[in-house]
């Protein structure tokens, strides 16, 4: 388990795709920034529709490439799934669920990659059933971004702590709300000055506020006992199938 | 309780196509709707998607879609207003604010929303017609010959997902025999009650992952080189909406290249129509955009055509 499977795309093709990626996202932006090409003609609301899809697309491939045991594999789809319900309305708070919450926990329990595959699966499973819209690739990011942000952070400073975490979830209730509200600001809004910037987040700001003290208060209440239940499954993933050949 | 795809199969013809037709025709349109600036443009489109969620049978759905739509255009139709200071006929000339200077509303700034609220329509309604007539798995299925384990995460994830509401609203029941009300208290409260539902559901169904995994294991996944197969038959009628796909995709590119289909707000209004290729580029546009609408509806009235496509 672990290891690449045998047979695939040979190596250079994987070396060169990697890099491809990480031109194309920066090279759409700068073609962006320069006002005086075909790129930059189509406008900013396809520009940054086609960076995020180009971000996944990047994301995705990371995961194909990863060799995820079984094991893993059923982890993200059950916690991903799980992440998704909690994206129903519950108990009249407003904008107030667990879903942001819980790929966090993911994310700093099982890594970067898992967790930007539980949050991204959560946003995309969850739309099959409440309806996909023009939200469905920003959910996507946005979700797996923090869930590989907190895997991240996990790696850079391992002692963070449960007041450190809830900050962290603080925070990313508004970088959630702050992602989701560029497209909105890209397609349908001109000029793009700080003004109009400022005007459509002053828009969101009450919405992401209750989203990020749902997250913080989540974390404070439960994050241990999340982290801990989540640990425990992780050391279950480390069991490793030793076949007796000699038999 | 939604614990059931929004989709819902129906035997229409539109639901029948390929997921790769479907997927390049509302690619289109999106794409077409998000380019083109010109208010005739995106009210032509707005008109193909709606004949075409008419032939879906989701007007229902539609109007569940126009509302958050409409909750959405309200920003749009305000913020544009207020912050643009570049049109020449002023409405309305406000007093002067620390953050924004000045508030002036001005006819082109106004016409602007409208325009992009149009627009915010045409993108909803896209999405709205791809909910309608693409099964999720078919669409999974497309994306399997090359992203195997993502389709594999993503498809158990769909199928725990119901499994998982209606656990959820299981053990919530229980809690509630119990004497947990999960409508009073504060907000701390309320929130330490929902965490210990989250709580219960993953203790059991993370126990229950481990044995999906054997079973995977079971059924020799990574083993080796996946196959794969497609269910997905491909008929002439998706060749003929992917032809006429390609065929609006590249007369709008063309018109967008040559200058129709574009249009400038600001400093003044444009003329909507500047001459007879505007109204030959959009013609052939939307007639392209609505062969597979024709299509359906041919489909349903003759039996020649049906057995043809």
């Amino acid at each position: 388990m672990g290891e690449g499977i045998p047979g695939e795309r040979p190596k250079t093709a994987r070396k060169i795709l990697f890099p491809l990626f990480l031109i194309v996202i920066p090279g759409l932006l700068y073609a962006g920034i320069k006002q005086d090409n075909f790129l930059a003609g189509q406008g900013w609301g396809l520009l940054s529709a086609e960076m995020v899809l180009a971000a996944l697309a990047l994301f995705y491939w990371g995961f194909e490439r990863g060799g995820a045991s079984s094991r893993e594999a059923a982890f993200i789809a059950v916690l991903g799934a799980a992440a998704a319900a909690g994206r129903i309305p519950f108990a009249a708070l407003p904008n107030v669920q667990p879903t942001t919450f819980l790929v966090i926990v993911s994310g700093f329990v099982f890594g970067p990659r898992a967790g930007f595959m539980v949050g991204s699966t959560a946003a995309l499973v969850s739309n099959f059933f409440l309806g996909h819209g023009p939200w469905t690739p920003w959910q996507m990011f946005a979700w797996g971004l923090a869930g590989a942000s907190a895997g991240l952070i996990r790696m850079v400073y391992p002692g963070i702590g449960t007041l450190g975490m809830s900050a962290f979830n603080f925070i990313w209730g508004y970088l959630f709300g702050w992602i989701m509200n560029l497209w909105f600001w890209t397609s349908f809004i001109q000029p793009l000055n700080w003004q109009s910037f400022l005007a459509s987040y002053a828009a969101s700001f009450w919405f992401d506020t209750f989203h990020a003290a749902g997250n913080a208060a989540f974390y404070l209440v439960f994050g241990s006992s999340f982290t801990k239940i989540l640990t425990r499954f992780r050391r279950k993933l480390k069991v490793r199938i030793v076949e007796n050949r000699d038999c | 309780m939604p614990d059931k795809l929004f989709y819902r199969e129906k035997g229409l013809f539109l639901q029948s196509l390929h997921p790769l037709a479907a997927f390049v025709y509302l690619g289109t349109l999106l794409v077409l709707a998000l380019a083109f600036a010109n208010p005739l443009y995106l009210l032509g489109i707005l008109l193909v998607v709606a004949l075409a969620v008419r032939e879906a049978d989701g007007l229902e759905a539609w109007e569940g879609y126009l509302k958050i739509a409409l909750f959405m255009m309200v920003p749009v139709m305000i913020i544009n207003p207020l912050v643009v200071h570049a049109g020449k006929t002023v409405l309305w000339e406000g007093p002067r604010i620390p953050v924004f200077g000045r508030l002036t509303v001005s006819l082109e700034a106004v016409c602007y929303g409208a325009a992009m609220s149009v627009r915010l329509l045409d993108i909803i309604s896209v999405f709205c017609l791809y909910n309608l007539i693409v099964h999720p798995d078919r669409a999974l299925n497309l994306f399997s010959r090359f992203a195997g384990r993502s389709v594999l995460v993503v498809s158990l994830a769909a199928r725990m997902f119901p499994v998982m509401v209606r656990e959820l609203e299981r053990i919530r029941g229980v809690q509630q025999m119990r004497g947990v009300d999960f409508n009073s208290g504060s907000a701390r409260e309320r929130i330490k009650k929902y965490s210990s539902l989250i709580n219960i559901l993953l203790l059991s169904s993370l126990e229950g992952s481990l044995e999906i995994a054997e079973s995977m294991q079971a059924r020799a996944y990574g083993s080796g080189p996946r196959t794969c197969y497609s269910r997905n038959p491909w008929r002439p009628r998706d060749a003929l909406c992917l032809s006429a796909s390609a065929c609006a995709l590249v007369a709008g590119i063309w018109g967008l290249l040559n200058g129709f289909g574009g249009y400038t707000f600001y400093p003044q209004l444009d003329c909507l129509i500047s001459g007879p290729g505007t109204v030959a580029v959009l013609l052939i546009v939307l007639f392209s955009l609505s062969v597979p609408v024709m299509a359906g509806w041919g489909w349903r009235r003759c039996h020649y055509l049906k057995s043809k496509i």
